[in-house]
């Protein structure tokens, strides 16, 4: 019931995507003395594209259309949270690998930091719902 | 649960770079050994490799050490007739391991395998994070 929330779905999806990039970030520091391998990064999650689809078929992003009221009405779990591309390298060492292991230290705090905002984001909703049902 | 398939590769990561660090000990250990039969040739150098290997299971890219190769490069030569390995004209043959190279490629190793224990303390924290939701 409680996922079926705007803002929950939100917080969610939002911490999928960083256990994702958090998983692209790792495999990229395991391979930072590997041999021609590139550096991914997992891309933002396209909001425009959501709007758009939400816009035109008038259902969530992670609903399927209904064409038939017997339907039952069925939400997707799986969210599309993007794709790990290869960056454009900028610092590729002789051996042919991309892979920065400072700049990917800065990336994994980050991540961690802003996981951890939505944890407590996601904590504080919870709370505020606790006061809605008055306990 | 994409945090548990980050502490996994980066184990690989640290698997891999520990046995990088097993070949450099014995290249720095064996930078020394020469032949004991006249001629003989001394110590070669190890080199690890590391190459990328899907892991269907994982569904992620790991790092896997490859084969030992062995350094090509010539041994030097130094006039020590007394020596058992000297050859006819009484040179013996010095093994090819620099040890300055060593020295830089474990510090290379080290800091990647730091950086691998880095990911699975952020990894950690993150999934303690996910936990004290519950705490609420």
């Amino acid at each position: 019931m409680i996922g079926n929330l705007k803002i929950f779905s939100l917080l969610k999806t939002r911490m999928q995507w960083h256990q994702s990039n958090q998983a692209v970030i790792a495999e990229n520091i395991a391979h930072a003395n590997t041999p021609d391998y590139k550096a991914r990064q997992l891309s933002e999650p396209d909001f425009e594209a959501i709007l758009l689809r939400e816009r035109q078929n008038g259902y969530g992003p992670s609903t399927l259309r209904r064409t038939n009221d017997a339907h039952l009405q069925v939400s997707l779990e799986q969210v599309d949270i993007g794709q790990a591309e290869e960056v454009a390298d900028w610092e590729v060492t002789p051996s042919g690998n991309s892979v920065v292991l400072e700049e990917q230290m800065m990336k994994l705090a980050e991540n961690q930091l802003n996981y951890q905002t939505v944890t407590s984001l996601y904590a504080k909703s919870l709370k505020l719902m606790k006061i809605a049902v008055g306990n | 649960m994409d945090v548990m398939k980050a502490i996994m590769v980066a184990a690989t990561g640290l698997r891999a770079q520990s046995s990088r660090m097993r070949v450099i000990s014995e290249n720095i250990a064996n930078a020394h050994s020469t032949g004991v039969t006249p001629g003989g040739d001394p110590f070669q150098r190890k080199i690890s490799t590391f190459r990328k290997e899907f892991d269907d299971e994982l569904n992620a890219n790991v790092v896997v050490a490859g084969r030992i190769l062995k350094d090509q490069s010539a041994f030097e030569l130094k006039y020590d007739p007394s020596h058992p390995a000297a050859n006819a004209e009484g040179y013996i043959k010095l093994s090819n391991v620099n040890e300055l190279i060593e020295m830089a490629d474990m510090r290379e190793a080290q800091r990647s395998y730091e950086a691998n224990l880095n990911v699975i303390t952020s990894s950690r924290t993150m999934i303690s994070k996910t936990i004290d939701i519950l705490k609420g």
